[in-house]
């Protein structure tokens, strides 16, 4: 089974227009293994994980999830087959209290969410689930707030509960880190490294804060100008003269 | 959209609320028991509307379609002879809700103002089909009935032209559909709704469809609208096609503003004042809808939760 990848890519190609975001791209990440996605501003980070997750179907290639073709199939297919994703902007539901958040991704995976006329309420089990993944990811104190009311670290937080609660087999987290205090940024990595282990989720992740992705990842994939620069360890990409071309017009990767 | 129901006091009120309703008949003129009827009929269509506005995050400007076929089913079934009363009013509802989920099918795509005009330009043709089709719909005249099947309940059976018995049966079916709504509000589907107005995106991103979400509710407002408009019919004995008017899809939209559409019985509050309004004013003036105009204004700039809204708001502290 460890053979096949939980993500192939292969020649993933999108454009606006003429502009050319990401070009011909090919890669695959084996189960487990936590991985990251560099590049500069505009590299086409976001749009390579808009097409791989389904907001919108790439113009060229393939993606391929756990061995299954997922090309262009709408994002709540690929979601119940396990491919999550957090969003570069905070992402949930803001009106609802942080419990219920957690419900939603809970009720669409048990397939009860089509129940009509029997209470929430009685959905003991739901409940339990829902405030035992808070309890993991360390909000439980919040679940009655309404989730927009929460510090920003905080609701980052809440999304990563929201992906978490459906159980899934691959997560791509568009900057998980943006914007949070150092403080917050180290809860959030240990979060990351500890779910990696306990629940065995690969993570694949785009980061800005490359001392994140130095402690974290295993394996980097380096973005630029909407083609693949670079493949290796941490150690390989921080050495790759390239890389330091692209990154710093050859200064050093500082972490 | 807070829970009342687990606060004694809240409980009791609604007990007394009920037993106001049922009494009304007997220590009202007959004039104010028609006009309840009305009120109870519209609140029902107002809430029905509000499933898709409050709950969903969807402005339909074509609810009073749905309620126009669900008044042309019963009265073209009555004129067939058809003689069982639940029969009828389920015909009519259910017919309502299939035009809803054809319907719904082509406008869930869209959203906001593109919903809203799509759903608008579907109610007009409704409009035209039940204005036109004179054969069928009896033109602009309208399908008027000159009997009504009797109630028929074990061991007896109540004539609807009764005006008391009018009334209560409005009543019962007024409350079922309530009741209804209120158990759907509370499941499971309730939240899901309730997530796809906050956020679509995160909700398609955790596993649900949001069209067919929206179909689903799209489907049960429009049936719901039916039913009102079923009741409708048998209230006025005939069914006309200004049911269908879009003007007509406007009353569930004042109403719904009126009493504010956050709170479950926001739209049966502002159906109770838009009637007591235009009580109050006609006897004063004809030109009722611009008192109605200089109290919406003001509502919608400094209450936008609507009345009812702003005064649970203020009670929950």
């Amino acid at each position: 089974m460890t053979d096949v990848p939980i993500l192939k890519i292969e020649h993933l190609g999108h454009s606006y227009g003429k502009f050319q975001v990401i070009d011909d791209i090919s890669l695959a990440i084996p189960p487990g293994e936590l991985t990251a996605l560099i590049g500069p501003n505009g590299a086409g980070k976001t749009t390579f994980y808009n097409v791989v997750s389904g907001r919108f179907p790439p113009r060229r290639g393939k993606v391929f999830f756990a061995g299954r073709e997922i090309t262009g199939k709408p994002a709540h297919k690929i979601v119940s087959l396990g491919l999550l994703r957090s969003f570069q902007i905070t992402n949930i539901f803001p009106e609802l209290s942080v419990r219920e958040n957690v419900l939603i991704p809970l009720l669409l995976q048990q397939r009860r969410g089509y129940t009509f006329l029997r209470p929430l309420k009685k959905e003991k089990d739901l409940y339990r689930k829902a405030d035992d993944v808070l309890s993991k990811i360390g909000i439980l104190d919040a679940a009655d707030q309404p989730a927009g009311e929460l510090a920003y670290g905080d609701k980052r937080l809440v999304e990563m509960a929201i992906v978490l609660a459906r159980r899934p087999k691959l997560v791509l987290l568009d900057e998980p880190t943006a914007g949070m205090n150092p403080e917050e940024t180290e809860r959030m990595i240990r979060l990351i490294k500890e779910l990696a282990e306990r629940f065995g989720t690969t993570f694949f992740l785009t980061e800005h804060d490359m001392k994140v992705v130095f402690s974290i990842a295993k394996r980097i994939f380096v973005l630029y100008q909407g083609g693949l620069l670079a493949t290796g360890t941490p150690e390989e990409i921080r050495a790759n003269p390239q890389v330091r071309e692209a990154y710093l017009g050859g200064g050093t990767i500082q972490c | 959209m807070k829970n009342h129901s687990g606060r004694p006091k809240t409980v009791i009120f609604f007990i007394f609320l009920i037993g106001f309703l049922i009494g009304c008949p007997f220590f009202l003129p007959t004039y104010w028991t028609f006009i309840f009827g009305e009120i109870l009929i519209m609140a029902l269509f107002a809430m029905s509307f509000n499933l898709l506005l409050g709950y969903s995050g969807l402005l339909s400007f074509g609810q009073a379609g749905f309620f126009g076929v669900g008044a042309y089913v019963v009265a073209l079934l009555i004129l067939k002879g058809w003689q069982s009363l639940t029969l009828i009013m389920l015909a009519g509802t259910i017919s309502a809700a299939l035009a809803a989920a054809v319907i719904g099918y082509l406008c869930v795509r869209r959203d906001e103002i593109y919903f809203a005009m799509i759903t608008l330009g579907f109610g007009m043709m409704l409009f035209t089909i039940a204005h036109n089709w004179i054969e069928l719909t009896g033109g602009s005249d309208g399908l008027p009935l000159a009997v009504i099947p009797a109630l028929k309940l074990p061991g007896f059976e109540l004539s609807l032209f009764d005006p008391r018995i009018m009334y209560l049966f409005i009543l019962f079916v007024v409350l079922a559909g309530i009741f209804f709504l209120w158990r759907l509000v509370r499941s499971p589907f309730g939240l899901i709704l309730t997530a796809a107005r906050e956020n679509k995106e995160r909700l398609a991103f955790v596993g649900a469809d949001v069209r067919l979400v929206r179909l689903t509710a799209f489907t049960i407002a429009g049936g719901l609208a039916g039913l009102s408009g079923a009741l409708f019919c048998l209230f006025n004995s005939m069914a006309t096609p200004g049911f269908m008017h879009w003007s007509y899809s406007a009353r569930p939209i004042l109403m719904t503003i009126l009493g504010g559409s956050g709170v479950f019985l926001g739209p049966a509050f502002g159906a109770v004042v838009f009637f007591l309004l235009e009580q109050v004013i006609t006897n004063v003036t004809d030109n009722w809808m611009i008192f109605l105009g200089a109290i919406l204004i003001p509502v919608v700039i400094f209450f936008p939760q609507g009345i009812l809204g702003t005064l649970v708001k203020h009670f929950d502290r």
